[in-house]
């Protein structure tokens, strides 16, 4: 038995119509709110202050020396800066202050054991990070509800494109990521958090933000197919 | 074969996969997949990260630090009890799926120290995991040259190798590499000789998979 499933059930659903309709209702038809993301719980997420390459690369050796010695020092590092950025993603989820914190616990100690699995070709911590509390998040909703995926989504199609080779590294493709987020508008960006951070279906969005459903699609399409010409292009 | 599956699809299926938000197997088998293949952080994986990063942080109790090392002290240097719990299960395998990459590794690990492995015929056995959601998830082991009961399904069957090598009547398949079985086709994965093969099976139960594992089957159906 897991530390987190006991309390499961306190952990709300993304989908969840009452926390939905709760957080949609002060804000629903109002463009100005919809533009700069106050629909979403906790708010937008401003981008520009990304971590710089140095910053990331001082980290991914802080994890470095945690897979090679168990350095505790590193791990304290690692701990203050994302311990509480875990929690923030957890209070987002619908969690009470002490789940958040049990469960961004729980994350920092999978950071700790499998610390020896990152690899710094292949993402940044940041994203290494968010993928462990990612999979944390799943296995504290276990058993608890059916996921929601709308057979009926036509953006569930594949994509009609064909890939670009790739040429570039993945320390590449997060640098490009975060000048491109930078730049982009606020409420795209608080767009492509719902959907790629949170993890909400466009038609919460819709129901959240109070855009028409075909606008948050069009507009969710738009901001990622302009970061990813932005990667293309640069 | 295609390096990254990600890039052929839709961005919503994407953001589906990337925040989790899809059935946890789906999750499971495109995780496995990608670190199989050695795939870089996905363009949408870097959004994510970054919002990470950039996020408001929130207070942590005081001494959270310190109570965190105390609890990895205690147990045993740092175990994982996920490890534990598998090894006291006897029969397990557990060796081979400590070789399995992550996320799979933890949930075999854990399904290994909860049901367990079930024999499912000469050479083959079968370990359920632990999946909510329309879709199941099990790991199949199966001893050189042995071949899993011909079977059909109601669903479309993903299979995905990930150690060893299989040959169905589709094609012949190393780690990395995904079989697509249709509904009504029947299909017999045989081991390769030489090694033993572990595959990652995902079907649901009688529903057709639409979305993430629809894109999945038409990039790679055959």
């Amino acid at each position: 038995m897991r530390a987190g499933q006991d309390a499961q059930k306190k952990l709300s659903s993304t989908s969840d119509p009452a926390s939905a309709a709760g957080s949609a209702s002060s804000t629903r038809g109002q463009s100005t709110s919809a533009g700069n993301g106050a629909w979403l719980r906790g708010g937008a997420i401003s981008p520009k202050g990304a971590l710089s390459p140095a910053m990331r690369e001082r980290f991914a050796d802080l994890v470095g020396r945690i897979a090679a010695s168990k350095d505790r020092e590193a791990f304290s590092e690692i701990f203050d800066f994302y311990a509480p950025r875990v929690k923030s993603y957890i209070l987002r989820l619908g969690a009470d202050d002490g789940l958040a914190e049990e469960l961004a616990q729980e994350v920092m100690i999978s950071v700790w054991r499998k610390a020896h699995l990152f690899d710094r070709e292949q993402a940044s911590v940041s994203t290494w990070i968010f993928r462990i509390a990612r999979n944390r998040r799943i296995d504290a909703l276990r058993r608890r509800r059916k996921p929601e995926l709308d057979p009926q989504e036509p953006l569930l199609q594949p994509a009609d494109v064909t890939p670009p080779e790739k040429a570039i590294s993945a320390r590449q493709t997060e640098d490009q990521v975060r000048a491109a987020l930078a730049e982009l508008p606020q409420e795209q960006v608080a767009l492509l958090q719902a959907a790629f951070y949170e993890g909400l279906s466009h038609r919460d969005i819709a129901e959240r933000s109070g855009l028409p459903l075909g606008t948050v699609k069009s507009r969710i399409r738009l901001a990622f197919q302009k970061l990813k010409t932005k990667l293309e292009d640069e | 074969m295609h390096t990254d599956f990600l890039s052929y699809m839709s961005d919503d299926a994407v953001a589906a996969v990337v925040s989790g938000r899809t059935d946890p197997a789906v999750v499971l088998l495109s995780d496995t997949m990608r670190a199989l293949r050695g795939a870089e952080a996905d363009t949408g994986e870097s959004v994510a990260g970054v919002l990470l990063e950039t996020e408001t942080p929130a207070e942590m109790s005081d001494g959270a630090f310190d109570r965190l090392m105390a609890a990895i002290d205690e147990d045993e240097f740092g175990a994982d009890p996920t490890w534990k719990k598998a090894a006291a299960s006897a029969g397990s395998a557990i060796n081979e799926l400590i070789a399995l990459p992550e996320p799979l590794r933890e949930a075999a690990l854990d399904a290994a120290g909860d049901s367990g492995w079930r024999f499912a015929g000469p050479g083959i056995r079968i370990l359920p995991l632990n999946v909510d959601g329309r879709a199941e998830a099990e790991i199949i082991r199966i001893e050189p040259g042995s071949s899993t009961p011909r079977h059909t399904h109601d669903g479309v069957e993903f299979t995905l190798c990930l150690s060893g090598g299989f040959t169905d009547e589709r094609g012949s398949y190393g780690p990395g590499d995904l079989s697509v079985a249709d509904p009504g086709v029947t299909h017999r994965p045989t081991a390769d000789d030489g090694e033993v093969c572990f595959v990652l099976a995902v079907r649901d139960a009688g529903l057709r998979f639409t979305g993430v594992l629809g894109a999945l089957q038409r990039v790679f159906g055959r």
